[in-house]
C-alpha cells in the first residue's frame, strides 16, 4: 500500500467514525462509539503496517517538533492577547452597559417600570440602546410581560456575557495547554 | 557542513530512492541532505558513510562560520 492510499483509508475511516460516533450520541446509543472507535484504531493501524516504505524519519520528527514548539509559542501569545482583551470587555466598569430604568405612579394609582440598557463606553456620552422594556403593572405582571422581562435581561447582556464566556474559555484552553506541555517536557526532561 | 552525498551517489550509480531505503529514511530527506538544507544526526551520518563505505570526512566536511553556529539553528 502506498503512502497515500493509507492517508485516504485515515480519512475514511475518520470520517466514518465521526458521523457514527455523531448519530450514536444524538440518538443515545452509547454503546457504538465504545465499539467504533477501537475499532477504527485497529483499522488504521492493519493498513499502517501495509505501507511500504518509511514513513517518518527524523527528519520528520524534527520538523513537527518545531512546529509544534512555534504553534504553542504563537497560540499562547495570542491567547494571552485574547484573554485580556475579552477580559476587559467583561469586566472592566466603563465598557459594562449601563443600566437605567424608573418607576413611575399611573394615574389610576399602578407602577409602571421602566428599564434600558445600554452599550458600555467610555466616551461621556449615553451609549446606544441595546435593550429597553415597559411593563405597566409591575404589581400585575402577566405571562408576557414577564417572557419580555426575562428576554430584556437576556438580550441586553448578551455581549457582555460572551465577552467572559470567551474569555473564561481561551483561559480554560492556555492553562490545558500550558500544563499538557508541562508534562510532556518534565517526562522528556528525565528521559533524556 | 557541506556534504557529498549527490556525487557519492552518482559514482555509484544509486537512485535518492534506494539510498533512502538503505538508510532508512524517506526520498525527501535525501533531497533536502544533498541540498544542504538539513543536517543530519550523527547516527544517521554513520549510516550514511556505511552505506558508502568511505569515512566520515570523505562525506561530511564542517565550515567554521564567522559568528559561530548556535545550537538547533538550522535543521
Amino acid at each position: 500500500m502506498k503512502r497515500a492510499v493509507y492517508l485516504v483509508c485515515i480519512l475514511l475511516t475518520v470520517s466514518l467514525v465521526a458521523a457514527m460516533v455523531g448519530w450514536a450520541i444524538a440518538a443515545g446509543a452509547l454503546l457504538v462509539p465504545v465499539i467504533a472507535i477501537p475499532l477504527a484504531v485497529v483499522v488504521i493501524l492493519a493498513c499502517r503496517q501495509q505501507v511500504k516504505g518509511v514513513m517518518s524519519d527524523e527528519r520528520a520528527m524534527r520538523i513537527k517538533s518545531k512546529a509544534s514548539l512555534r504553534t504553542i509559542e504563537v497560540l499562547l501569545v495570542l491567547g494571552v492577547i485574547g484573554v485580556v482583551v475579552f477580559s476587559s470587555y467583561a469586566f472592566s466598569t466603563p465598557l459594562a452597559p449601563t443600566i437605567s430604568g424608573k418607576v413611575t405612579v399611573n394615574d389610576d394609582g399602578t407602577r409602571s417600570l421602566s428599564m434600558a440598557i445600554s452599550r458600555g463606553g467610555n466616551t461621556g456620552m449615553p451609549g446606544e440602546v441595546i435593550s429597553s422594556i415597559t411593563i405597566r403593572n409591575i404589581d400585575a405582571m402577566n405571562e408576557t410581560e414577564a417572557a419580555a422581562y426575562a428576554a430584556f435581561w437576556q438580550e441586553g447582556l448578551r455581549q457582555y456575557n460572551e465577552s467572559a464566556i470567551v474569555a473564561r474559555t481561551i483561559l480554560y484552553c492556555l492553562i490545558t495547554l500550558i500544563a499538557t506541555f508541562g508534562a510532556f517536557y518534565l517526562y522528556y526532561a528525565r528521559k533524556y | 557542513m557541506k556534504n557529498r552525498i549527490r556525487v557519492l551517489r552518482a559514482e555509484r550509480e544509486m537512485t535518492q530512492e534506494k539510498l533512502a531505503e538503505l538508510i532508512g529514511v524517506t526520498r525527501n530527506t535525501i533531497i533536502s541532505l544533498e541540498k544542504g538544507k538539513y543536517y543530519p544526526s550523527l547516527k544517521l551520518a554513520y549510516r550514511i558513510v556505511d552505506v558508502f563505505g568511505v569515512g566520515i570526512d570523505d562525506v561530511f566536511t564542517y565550515e567554521r562560520e564567522i559568528d559561530g553556529p548556535e545550537a538547533g539553528d538550522d535543521l
